[in-house]
């Protein structure tokens, strides 16, 4: 890896956002945050990152979902993966706690991700992505 | 009727018949009245009720047939007998027509007159019986009609549905109410029904009629007819059991249970929602230690400190959210034990600015607290309405712009004290106004991320208010600043 790949995170809990940002910037990558959904699609139309990680609940309990459908269906964003942060409640609790197939069709995440982030599980996750797409 | 004399009418012009029977009558146990005339023999056997009647068919006034059928009339049960001398056969068949017992010829013996009439009383005493049977029996029939009609009127007006189906599959006893939730237009006479039932009803029906147990076992189910929670209903199944303890039927009795869901489903919502609120917190602190933790990240003593310092708030808000959260179930189980005195609230409103004075003076914030000169004191609870102001009033700092102003008025109007906080900060959007009294509702923006809060005050503030019967109203725009009436009732009742 000759430049550092670069990961946007979205969090609208800016202690969490600033935890995950030191631990993915840990592993080597170049991490840009943003802590609202619609912030979140402006960095990434400004800055192209390689990948993204969203939390799921944020202005709007469905904010992550609708970020991620953007991105997905942006021209940039389509080849790159997006990860949604969840917490358990996301089995538990809520309305959106029983999406349709056809809902995470529409929504086209990557990957699900339980908070707290385990880094490492994260990086092997990202990395594998990262080779398919070399493929 | 052994103590009880026969009563006896004699009605005859004939005074040495009248004093004669009489005289033997008397002497026989007989109570006995006479009537030398039609007239007479009419009032006296119409007044009250005799036993016995003896009517001489030929009397100057009015004719023994006359008075023979007024009697009657009145009292069916006076067994009469005509006496004459004029027998014939003619007026022998039309005194039995019009219900005399029987004919004496004149001139009778004595023993003729006491064998007749001990007959008649004989007969009189069977009639009465008869009669009395008569009576029961009707009395009773009505008393089943009556019962039975009853007891329809009151399963069908049950709101609760009754469905109740004999071993055989027949549907035997149902009300209107069965029908909605078995949506069914109607259910004919016996009809054989068990098609006509929902599988998951059917198989209860199948479970009692197939169980050899004899044991009183009831099963219920639950069944969601209409979804999203629009319809749910509940259904108890019972076996109807003969005295051999063999099934008789089943008894379906099903309720309307679409509101308990209703509740059940906000309940674990708000269980959910709870969750995560608490979680994110829990979270952040968590994510801060393992960081001090990591050996493969580096924190500068600076760093070290901010993150300590914001561990802290956040177990803060922690602990505010469970304190709030306590409050509200206690006002939701109404523990909440009010100590009412009286209170004035300008005092209450002076101190808690006082308290807030440091988060004023920070903000450059101007508090302008107009009230007229009259009392605004009421009959509450202290802490409550001290509560209800610290959270409006701390709303009205944190979400006001810098350099913002705070207005708060007081005034009465004709029920209630009226307290109006009004700031000219981030204001809100319409669909926020909805929301703004839900558990954990924040108005989430630009402007607002930055502001911690637990939302749970404005949740907090309408309980209270709604307690004491008073009211909020909000006026707002968004940008421009929010408006909070609140209006507390002069007379409280508690």
């Amino acid at each position: 890896m000759s430049t550092k790949k670069k990961i946007l995170l979205v969090d609208d809990d800016l202690d969490l956002l600033e935890q995950n940002k030191l631990l993915i910037e840990s592993k080597g990558y170049e991490v840009i945050t943003a802590n609202s959904g619609k912030e979140g699609f402006e960095v990434f139309k400004k800055t192209k990152p390689d990948a993204c990680v969203v939390d799921l609940i944020m202005e709007e309990h469905d904010s992550g979902f609708i970020l991620c459908y953007r991105i997905k269906n942006d021209e940039h964003g389509k080849n790159i993966p997006v990860f949604i942060l969840t917490s358990a409640t996301y089995d538990t609790g809520f309305k959106f706690g029983a999406e349709t197939k056809e809902e995470k069709e529409w929504i086209k995440a990557d990957a699900l991700l339980n908070k707290p982030v385990i880094i490492d599980e994260f990086v092997q996750k990202l990395e594998a992505f990262f080779e398919l797409k070399k493929l | 009727m052994q103590n009880t004399k026969p009563k006896v009418l004699i009605v005859d012009d004939e005074k040495g018949l009248r004093v004669g029977a009489q005289r033997l009558l008397s002497s026989e146990g007989y109570d006995v009245t006479t009537a030398e005339n039609g007239s007479d023999g009419i009032k006296f056997g119409t007044e009250t009720e005799f036993d016995l009647a003896v009517i001489d068919l030929k009397m100057p006034d009015i004719e023994g047939l006359e008075v023979l059928q007024k009697i009657r009339e009145k009292f069916p049960n006076t067994v009469c007998f005509i006496a004459t001398a004029y027998a014939s056969y003619e007026t022998a068949v039309e005194a039995t027509r019009i219900g005399a017992h029987s004919y004496i010829p004149k001139p009778f013996t004595p023993e003729e007159l006491i064998s007749n009439l001990k007959d008649g009383y004989q007969r009189r005493l069977v009639n009465l019986e008869a009669e009395k049977w008569r009576k029961e029996r009707e009395e009773r029939l009505l008393e089943v009609a009556f019962e039975k009609t009853r007891m329809n009127t009151i399963v069908n007006s049950i709101t609760d549905g009754v469905l109740v189906v004999n071993k055989d599959g027949l549907a035997v006893l149902h009300n209107p109410a069965a029908h909605k939730f078995l949506e069914l237009t109607g259910i004919g006479v016996e009809e054989y029904i068990l098609d006509k039932l929902k599988p998951e009803i059917k198989n209860l029906f199948d479970k009692l009629v197939n169980d050899k147990s004899a044991e009183n076992k009831s099963y219920t189910i639950q069944l969601e007819l209409k979804p999203n929670r629009e319809f749910f209903i509940e259904a108890t199944a019972s076996a109807v059991r003969h005295p051999g303890n063999n099934v008789a039927g089943v008894v379906i009795v099903f309720k309307d249970i679409t509101e308990l869901k209703k509740i059940e489903f906000v309940k674990s919502q708000f269980v959910s929602m709870v969750s995560h609120e608490l979680k994110a917190p829990i979270a952040a602190v968590y994510g801060f230690l393992k960081l001090f933790n990591d050996d493969s990240i580096k924190l500068t003593p600076e760093q070290r400190k901010d993150y300590e310092i914001r561990s802290m708030l956040r177990l803060d808000g922690l602990l505010k959210m469970v304190n709030d959260l306590l409050d509200i179930s206690r006002m939701e189980m109404k523990t909440v034990h009010k100590e009412i005195k009286k209170v004035c609230l300008h005092e209450i409103i002076s101190s808690i600015l006082e308290l807030f004075q440091i988060d004023i003076n920070k903000r450059g914030i101007e508090v302008v607290f107009d009230k007229d000169n009259s009392a605004h004191c009421i009959n509450v609870d202290a802490d409550e309405i001290s509560r209800l102001f610290t959270n409006l009033i701390s709303n009205a700092i944190k979400y006001n712009r810098e350099q913002g102003i705070i207005n708060i008025k007081l005034y009465q109007s004709e029920n209630y004290l009226v307290t109006e906080i009004k700031d000219n900060g981030i204001g809100l959007k319409q669909e926020e106004k909805q929301k703004l009294f839900t558990e954990f509702f924040r108005a989430k923006n630009e402007k607002t991320k930055n502001i911690s809060g637990t939302g749970l005050g404005l949740s907090i503030v309408k309980r209270i208010i709604d307690s004491y019967s008073g009211k909020i109203e909000v006026e707002s725009d968004y940008g421009e600043g929010t408006l909070f009436k609140v209006f507390l009732p002069k007379a409280i009742s508690n």
